[in-house]
């Protein structure tokens, strides 16, 4: 009898494991099926009525430049955080430094800050600085770069730090007393070992910038249109078919990105951040 | 972070103090803390700047036009503290995040648990697919929502086709549409955070546990729950917060009419150009999640203490 029971209680939680499964997966599969539908513009059928490339091959120029800006400001900001997150886990794993937990939660607190607040934060702070220095981040990327930077740099710092405690410094040690120079330790030893977290890192803070609505909403301007943001706009005034196929392109791409870090780069990818 | 401290805790206790007090006053050694002034420095700077001016600017009253008054005041929260629609739209916001909370548990935590139990194999490969989904951008996971959930979607199409309704029910473009799109965004997050805690959890304690004659129910309701609590607690605490600030969901799934305080905040800034008053509301979230998430905290820590 306990056995019988036993059975249903399990059974309810895969019946919710198979339908969160579902749910999560059925937007992306709706996305990329509707994108070949053969109907007319203006309206979406799944599953489609025929099959098509027509709204590959109509893909507005918009989206490809919005794409080119979005991938651009993403791997600046991927650089910038790894250099950022290296620094400040060397120095929170590694220094002789006071109150470690506190360094850590400091670096963690960027992420405490709904996304909408940091982005109208940033836009009054570049009001400011153009107003006071004449420097204006918001005709360029740089606004765009070092506002994703902020919310970018927690990752880098969680994802490196956890790769970095596991590392045992008495190898950096062996290798100093058997004559490496400080440079060459760090190159050739703990910057190896730290490959993985610094990966994980980069990719995240990739992550983040490149699939962010709320604080570039705020911070772009026609110019340089953010692909997310674009997509965003269309979605609310002027949908179109081929914003699917723009879609579906993006799913196509990050997926094949985020599988092959999984399974090529072999990231250990637990989010570090987000709690 | 509980890894790290381990790792570090390990190390203490394997090293004797002598060494390591040799190894801190070594001249050989590299003086790692250097670096880390630079970058607490730039993301200090970055987190403080910006944020005074930011909060100094929610103490002026807006002239129109986007300029601001000279003088410092408090109007602005005055405003977002008893305008009924701004009350209105810090409770709708408080009320949908809960939803979202209540909804991603009932439906999250059985299906970490199912994933904890079943073969590495298969939980792995979810588990990647689960990731792959939080990770690719949100609009396009509220776009495949749209399509679902419209009025001849593929939803409403089932429905009507099995008889269950006679006209289109309204999912999108309301509030359940909202609750809906926060549960997409909330819930891989909560499901992978409460897989690893459940795992921690023996399998052999709950064979033990009915072996001595325990139904389903009591197992959850004495050893899993339980144990898998502070997990819950964090799990909980993380998709509210995910809601609170929720903006690209609140819009695209709400088509406008449902006006959360991310919502306000953009459509105060952009569009309305009263930079004090979006200032006084985002602070006012801010502040609102800080409180929450305090007293939740002192909260589940009184629980722990109570319970022996």
């Amino acid at each position: 009898m306990s056995l019988m029971k036993g059975f249903t209680g399990f059974r309810l939680s895969w019946l919710a494991a198979g339908f969160a499964i579902l749910f999560l997966v059925a937007p992306f599969i709706v996305v990329v099926g509707a994108s070949f539908d053969t109907g007319e513009a203006y309206f979406v059928a799944f599953p489609p009525r025929g099959i098509t490339f027509e709204w590959y091959s109509s893909i507005p120029s918009k989206y490809i430049e919005a794409a080119w800006t979005s991938f651009i400001v993403a791997v600046g900001v991927a650089i910038f955080s790894s250099v950022v997150g290296m620094c400040a886990a060397l120095g929170i794993v590694r220094g002789n430094v006071w109150g470690k937990e506190l360094f850590q939660s400091f670096f963690r607190l960027p992420i405490q800050i709904p996304l909408v607040v940091t982005g109208a934060v940033f836009l009054q702070f570049y009001y400011q600085v153009a107003a006071i220095t004449g420097v204006n981040a918001l005709g360029n990327l740089w606004g765009l770069v070092i506002a994703h930077l902020f919310v970018a740099i927690p990752y880098s710092v969680g994802s490196v730090s956890a790769v970095l405690a596991r590392v045992d410094p008495s190898i950096e040690e062996a290798a100093h007393s058997l004559g490496a120079t400080h440079w060459s330790t760090f190159w050739r030893v703990t910057f190896p070992l730290m490959r993985p977290g610094v990966a994980a890192g980069m990719f995240y803070s990739f992550i983040v910038s490149f699939g962010d609505v709320p604080i570039a909403i705020f911070l772009v301007s026609g110019d340089n249109m953010t692909l997310p943001v674009q997509i965003f706009l269309d979605m609310q005034f002027d949908f179109r078919p081929d914003m699917l196929a723009v879609s579906t392109l993006v799913v196509v791409v990050s997926a094949f990105i985020i599988i092959g870090a999984q399974r090529f780069a072999g990231l250990d990818l637990v989010l570090p951040g987000r709690r | 972070m509980s890894m790290a401290n381990r790792a570090e805790q390990k190390q203490r206790a394997g090293w004797p103090g002598k060494v390591r007090n040799a190894h801190a006053v070594d001249p050989h050694r590299v003086r790692w803390e250097r670096f880390l002034w630079p970058a607490a420095a730039l993301s200090f700077a970055l987190l403080v700047l910006p944020q005074l001016g930011f909060v100094w600017l929610s103490f002026h009253q807006d002239l129109g036009l986007g300029q601001i008054s000279d003088e410092l005041t408090l109007a602005n929260y005055w405003t977002v503290l008893t305008d009924p629609l701004y009350l209105g739209s810090i409770w709708l916001t408080i009320y949908l995040s809960v939803a979202t909370v209540v909804v991603v548990m009932l439906v999250g935590f059985p299906t970490a648990y199912a994933l904890a139990r079943m073969p590495a194999r298969l939980s792995t490969g979810i588990l990647g697919l689960l990731l792959t989904t939080s990770l690719i951008t949100v609009v396009i996971k509220l776009m495949g929502l749209n399509i679902i959930l419209g009025s001849s979607g593929m939803v409403n199409n089932l429905l009507l086709y099995l008889g269950i309704v006679s006209s289109p029910l309204q999912f999108i473009n309301n509030e359940l549409g909202v609750l809906i799109g926060l549960v997409q965004y909330t819930l891989p997050l909560f499901i992978m955070l409460l897989f690893s805690v459940i795992q921690t959890i023996p399998l052999s304690l709950e064979e033990a546990a009915e072996v001595h004659g325990a139904t389903r129910a009591s197992l959850w309701r004495r050893i899993i729950l339980p144990l898998a609590k502070p997990g819950l607690v964090a799990g909980a605490l993380i998709t509210f917060n995910m809601s609170m600030g929720a903006f690209t969901s609140a819009v695209l799934l709400g088509g406008g009419r449902v006006r959360t305080i991310p919502v306000l905040i953009q459509q105060t800034i952009i569009q309305s150009t009263e930079y004090g008053l979006g200032a006084a509301l985002s602070t006012t979230l801010l502040v609102l999640v800080f409180l929450i998430n305090v007293a939740v905290g002192i909260w589940a820590s009184r629980r722990v203490r109570r319970t022996p």
